[in-house]
């Protein structure tokens, strides 16, 4: 029923720290509130409405967010990165997502506005996003979920080179996913009888999802947006294959940005299959160019622009993203 | 039209949580009584309830009750549920079994649930009151549903993943009676080839206390003595809650999935009094037009009745009322049929009355038994010229009826037929 979680009439200031000293009858109603939660997460919570010192939020939100989250499950959070996602991983759907925000509203005494948590996917943005109300920042944009059509009508690859079936993009990272269906060309040759998916299209992977970042999540100037024509591959450090990944498999791509000047944009990468570790990428360092947002092909930073225009990416100019792995291919396929 | 059978049940009452222990207690008139603590105030002149046993759920937290083991629900489940939805989510996990139904039994187009409920006052004060006390955006996202009077249905569509019919019946106490009767309809129509019927209320302070302004609610403070429908001294009815389960199934998915029925549902009819908010009408015209109609709809005639389950509550009007209705509609019938009301053993579950005494009906057919009338010790002179059994009678009838009135004067009959 999404109708219960709609217009909102909060406000959303984040609440001045109060110089009312932390009474013993606050702890008894904070231990009340947080009876449900681990002793770590109560700890925190004092902590953090005795001292106001931000460092304490993390535990707390953690510690609700476990609180509401099936036993089962909760094993996932144990050593969550921030990319571990609230619905899909966690079972959280928009009513327990109130009620968390119920929760932390009331023991971090702060108010949180509806529109804002429609954008809180992962546990990460859960943490940033109050970490930010509390130091009185400026929200960082929020993880973007870019469904297979919208990857298409903004990437320069297309098929049947493109390797990413869904993807998400924050300011901060990108994932994505691949399932290798076993109808790649490719893989009649990659072996003989026996297809398995070349390490090289695996970086290529994550190439492609480091272009989706520098596309979509890359912070720009205003008024300016990375040109698909501009990115490509210059060249990749540190990386490995641990695990052989054939059809069936599902790959988990990441890549976060390390260094960002212009021209170059420098990312660390990891593919899994599952918990399997299958390929890592110390550094992927693409070169990109940025244009006047009026001048780009395609409009890259609007969303609804985006749904309907699969069939404007023929207009995209081809360019190669990483040269070295495309000519790879061309003499596979 | 396809005929219609009950082929699962599901218990949790004041008189037992599991049908044999409720067939125990209905055989051998043994009442669900006790003094319950809320109410040993001064101020409370009430003071018994037909409580449930084994459930703990006096927190307003459903995180905070227990209940016996053998119940695995989620947090995802109960966080939205009132105390009346937990029992009959064990209700109808009872009649799941019992009709030995798979997942795909339940969830499909063709399987639909109707329930009957008040829904919770406790939790809607409970919420309500947290609105005043810290504002509208920091109550209970969850509260509206965990209250209101459809909870039960939202809940257990959801729970089961119910793709049927579903609808929530709300005539106070012939609420459960009405929603067997439609699902009925839905099946013989040929729009659904199983219903589960749920009828479920909290049974505790807010949901009953009520009606002592009513001046309806028995005083007696001894629980052998508290309900005792068409008694001379009786002066009240006693309050009770739980929730139970039965499920409906066409004669093709009887026959298909090989399983025994409880009892086949002939029929059913309805009938209103257009008469008062909340008094029976005094010759019991509603009623006696309701079993009228209810006959006629199963082809059969009154002489064939071997036993009616009455409404009768142990208020002063209404078991007078009841008692003529019969009169008037069995008057050609000689000594029969057997009347009693097994309100007397569970006290009076409201909108969960007409399921739950549907349900004892359907396990005296199958196990061969008609309860007496516990708790009777002299015959009310306006309520004579029936035949109230004051001794549990082991035999079984072959055709029976379950009479069902709520407020505003609607009163409701289902016809069950033992299986050859």
């Amino acid at each position: 029923m999404p109708d219960a979680v709609l217009p909102n009439q909060g406000t959303n200031k984040p609440i001045p720290p109060t110089n009312k000293p932390f009474s013993p009858e606050d702890e008894t109603a904070l231990r009340e509130a947080l009876k449900r939660c681990s002793p770590s997460a109560f700890e925190a919570a004092v902590q953090f409405r005795k001292t106001g010192n931000p460092e304490h939020v993390p535990a707390v939100v953690i510690g609700v967010i476990e609180r509401f989250v099936e036993p089962d499950l909760r094993v996932k959070l144990k050593d969550a990165d921030d990319d571990l996602r609230l619905i899909e991983d966690l079972g959280i759907d928009s009513l327990t997502m109130m009620e968390i925000v119920i929760l932390v509203e009331d023991v971090l005494q702060m108010t949180i506005n509806n529109d804002e948590l429609r954008n809180l996917r992962t546990v990460g943005d859960v943490k940033t996003f109050i970490d930010c109300k509390i130091r009185g920042l400026t929200l960082p944009k929020p993880t973007k979920f870019i469904p297979i059509e919208h990857i298409g009508a903004v990437m320069p690859v297309q098929p049947p080179f493109l390797f990413l079936n869904e993807a998400s993009v924050s300011s901060t990272a990108a994932n994505g996913k691949y399932k290798i269906t076993g109808q790649e060309f490719f893989l009649q040759g990659h072996f003989k009888d026996n297809p398995v998916m070349p390490a090289s299209i695996m970086l290529e992977a994550l190439g492609q999802l480091a272009v989706l970042y520098l596309l979509e999540g890359a912070p720009t100037e205003p008024g300016k947006v990375v040109s698909p024509q501009t990115i490509f591959f210059t060249g990749c450090e540190g990386v490995r294959a641990h695990r052989i990944c054939k059809p069936g498999d599902i790959l988990s791509l990441s890549i976060k940005p390390k260094r960002m000047k212009m021209p170059l944009a420098t990312f660390e990468g990891a593919i899994r299959v599952g918990q399997e570790k299958a390929v890592i990428a110390e550094e992927i360092t693409l070169t990109f160019g940025i244009v006047d947002a009026a001048n780009a092909p395609v409009s890259i930073n609007g969303s609804s622009a985006h749904a309907g225009s699969v069939g404007s990416s023929a207009g995209v100019a081809p360019a190669a993203t990483v040269p070295p792995l495309r000519v790879a291919m061309n003499a596979t396929g | 039209m396809p005929r219609v059978f009950i082929t699962g049940l599901g218990f949790v009452t004041s008189i037992g949580n599991d049908a044999a222990t409720v067939t125990r207690n209905l055989r051998e008139l043994r009442h669900g009584f006790e003094v319950f603590p809320p109410f040993q105030k001064p101020e409370i002149p009430v003071k018994v309830v037909g409580t449930i046993k084994d459930f703990a759920t006096n927190s307003t937290d459903p995180e905070d009750w227990t209940f016996p083991a053998g119940y695995k629900i989620r947090r995802e489940l109960l966080r939205t549920m009132a105390p009346s939805g937990l029992f009959a989510q064990c209700a109808m996990m009872q009649a799941v079994a019992d009709a030995k139904l798979a997942e795909p039994d339940i969830s499909n187009p063709y399987t639909g649930l109707y329930a009957a409920s008040a829904g919770s006052p406790y939790l809607l004060h409970y919420h309500n009151d947290r609105l005043n006390k810290v504002g509208v955006m920091r109550c209970s996202p969850l509260g509206i549903v965990a209250s209101i009077a459809g909870t039960l249905n939202f809940n257990l569509i959801a729970a089961f993943k119910i793709q049927g019919s579903s609808c929530g019946f709300s005539s106070a106490c012939a609420s459960s009676a009405h929603a067997l009767g439609f699902a009925l309809d839905d099946l013989k129509l040929g729009r659904q080839k199983r219903m589960f019927v749920v009828g479920a209320e909290d049974g505790n302070l807010d949901a009953i206390l009520p009606f002592a302004g009513m001046r309806t609610l028995s005083l007696q403070t001894d629980p052998n003595l508290a309900s005792r429908p068409f008694d001379a001294a009786r002066d009240g009815f006693v309050g009770t809650g739980g929730g139970v389960a039965l499920v409906l199934e066409t004669e093709e998915e009887v026959v298909r999935r090989g399983v025994t029925p409880y009892a086949e549902v002939l029929g059913w009819g309805q009938a209103s009094d257009g008469w008062n908010v909340a008094i029976s009408h005094p010759e019991g015209s509603g009623s006696a037009a309701a079993m009228t109609l209810a006959l006629r709809a199963s082809g059969v005639v009154p002489e064939q009745v071997d036993y009616v389950n009455a409404h009768a509550t142990s208020t002063l009007i209404g078991d007078i009322s009841e008692a003529r209705a019969l009169r008037s509609v069995f008057k050609d019938s000689g000594s029969r049929p057997a009347v009693s009301s097994t309100k007397a053993l569970t006290g009076h579950g409201l909108s969960l009355a007409g399921v739950m005494e549907s349900s004892f009906c359907a396990l005296a057919i199958r196990e061969g038994f008609m309860p007496g009338n516990a708790h009777l010790t002299k015959v009310d002179p306006e309520c004579e010229g029936i035949a109230i059994l004051r001794a549990t009678e082991n035999t079984a009838p072959n055709i029976v009826i379950k009479n069902s009135s709520g407020f505003g004067g609607a009163n409701v009959a289902l016809v069950f037929k033992r299986v050859a």
